[in-house]
């Protein structure tokens, strides 16, 4: 029998209140990440609905005086208020909530974190002012003078609202990723495609919301959207896979730990969770899904593959936070 | 000799027992509350039986001079002093733990009281000329404060000829702590 080295390290640490990957992240912050995503994928998809329909004449119909479609209108409205209740648990994350005032008494550059902070308030104002302009009837109707000052602003400068609305939703989607992705000591984190995947399946998920509460006419350009958003995430998440696979030593056995782990999260492995409900249940069944619907043959529920997008998402982010933590730090 | 301070350690692991002294000291001297610790001890054994090795380590944070934790710190908690050691102010830490995640060394934990919370090199004892808790109780003279920009001849003549390391270089972080190998040992 060959002898084997060993190599056994003990260490008095053992202790879930010191050892940091068993705290740093819980469930706050990959729904944060869900939802910043979606409220992201909803400006991007709205402000570029309403670009096309101004300035080319295509896109969502018309509902008069300038009102673009249902899908448009909730979304544009859903956008911002996702985002706060998104911020609501970013919140509650926080060990010490009272001093959330410290972001925003300083601009770190080099912290990610600190530009997160600073670009959930900018979302903000600009993304309102939209919401309200495509809801203009229904505002005008309750006929408040500086709100309808503030909505004949907005129409006078829609386009270039909407033309920087596009870019602050790409860039909170982005963001949520980057946020992760600078930690170089969290090995599975550590990969500038996480920004990309978390931006695209924001998308995708925004654009399976607004299929869900788009009437039955508006529903197809949504599902096209949608499909068109999964394809390039299966591709984006085949190039993070990839990526961690043929890095070092750190980076590949932090994506075996996600892709072929054993650690189990709510009874299923990371494994299962990975390939079953996020690669295969999330991304590949919804795309045959909508394809099938593209090219005519009416799926007996059409809402199933919007549903089964929004919650790949969710596990996404839920996956990629709880594994990243839970994998040794770079060593 | 220089104006500004340097401060670190050098932990010669020949002869460190693994006693804890160094983290009762410090849970003493820094009023950590119970179930954490800011020091920590380790004891790594490696090699194939007969040819085995051991090496105790009393670990913390390791006062980097390219301190992630700081360069991620949204708030300017996080910071160097004066005195070359990473620091914590209590009264701009949100508790965001955006340095737990970056610290490769896992030096940090959420204090009770809702800030994060780590070493400090004793920096109170410090700035009276004192060594920390850890150094002063430490019974086999293992741990050492020194100020590496004013190492005096003890200092420079433990680590002569030695193999001395820092952890995780790779990493960038120019840690503050070095540490005299156990392989350094007679018959290791």
């Amino acid at each position: 029998m060959l002898a084997t080295a060993v190599n056994e390290i003990v260490s008095t640490k053992i202790n879930p209140n010191v050892v940091p990957h068993l705290h740093i992240w819980e469930w706050h912050i990959p729904l944060y990440l869900f939802l910043g995503g979606m409220a992201g994928g909803l400006l991007v998809i709205t402000s570029i609905m309403i670009i096309l329909k101004r300035k080319f004449g295509v896109g969502p119909r018309d509902q008069g005086e300038g009102c673009p479609c249902l899908a448009v209108r909730l979304g544009s409205i859903l956008s911002p208020t996702l985002l706060g209740i998104g911020m609501l648990f970013l919140f509650l994350d926080l060990a010490h909530p009272l001093y959330v005032w410290a972001f925003y008494t300083t601009i770190q550059p080099t912290s990610p974190m600190s530009a997160g902070s600073w670009i959930l308030i900018a979302f903000f104002p600009l993304a309102i002012l939209q919401a309200m302009l495509v809801n203009k009837r229904q505002l005008r109707d309750l006929n408040i003078e500086p709100i309808n000052k503030v909505i004949d602003w907005t129409e006078n400068h829609m386009t270039i609202v909407a033309l920087v609305n596009a870019h602050i939703g790409v860039g909170i989607g982005i963001y949520t990723g980057i946020l992760l992705s600078f930690f170089s000591a969290r090995p599975l984190w550590s990969s500038s495609i996480l920004g990309m995947l978390f931006l695209v399946s924001g998308i995708s998920s925004a654009a399976a919301l607004m299929l869900l509460l788009a009437p039955e006419d508006e529903k197809p350009v949504y599902s096209m959207i949608d499909a068109n958003a999964i394809w390039i995430e299966l591709m984006t998440v085949g190039l993070f896979v990839l990526g961690g696979l043929t890095g070092s030593a750190n980076t590949h056995g932090a994506m075996m730990h996600l892709i072929t782990g054993d650690v189990n999260l709510a009874g299923m492995s990371y494994m299962f969770w990975f390939w079953g409900v996020f690669v295969a249940a999330g991304l590949v069944v919804p795309l045959l899904l909508e394809f099938l619907e593209a090219a005519g043959v009416h799926v007996r529920f059409p809402n199933v593959a919007p549903v089964m997008v929004l919650f790949g998402g969710l596990i996404l982010r839920f996956l990629i936070v709880f594994a990243g933590q839970s994998y040794h730090t770079f060593m | 000799m220089s104006n500004k301070k340097n401060y670190g350690m050098v932990i010669d692991t020949r002869v460190c027992v693994g006693c804890s002294a160094c983290v009762y000291a410090c849970k003493q001297e820094n009023s950590v509350p119970e179930g954490y610790c800011r020091d920590w001890v380790v004891q790594e054994s490696g090699g194939e039986y007969p040819k085995l090795t051991m090496e105790n380590r009393s670990e913390r944070c390791q006062h980097c001079d390219n301190a992630p934790c700081v360069t991620y710190c949204p708030t300017r908690a996080s910071h160097y002093d004066e005195n070359g050691t990473v620091q914590i102010n209590r009264s701009l830490c949100t508790g965001c733990k955006a340095c737990m995640a970056a610290c490769p060394y896992d030096a940090r934990y959420v204090h009770p009281e809702g800030f994060v919370d780590k070493c400090s090199l004793c920096r109170h004892r410090i700035e009276q000329g004192l060594e920390t808790a850890c150094v002063s109780i430490c019974p086999t003279g293992s741990l050492n404060l020194v100020d590496f920009n004013n190492m005096n001849e003890k200092t420079r003549a433990l680590l002569r000829g030695k193999l001395v390391y820092r952890q995780k270089e790779h990493a960038g972080t120019e840690p503050s702590l070095h540490w005299i190998s156990a392989s350094n040992k007679p018959g290791a």
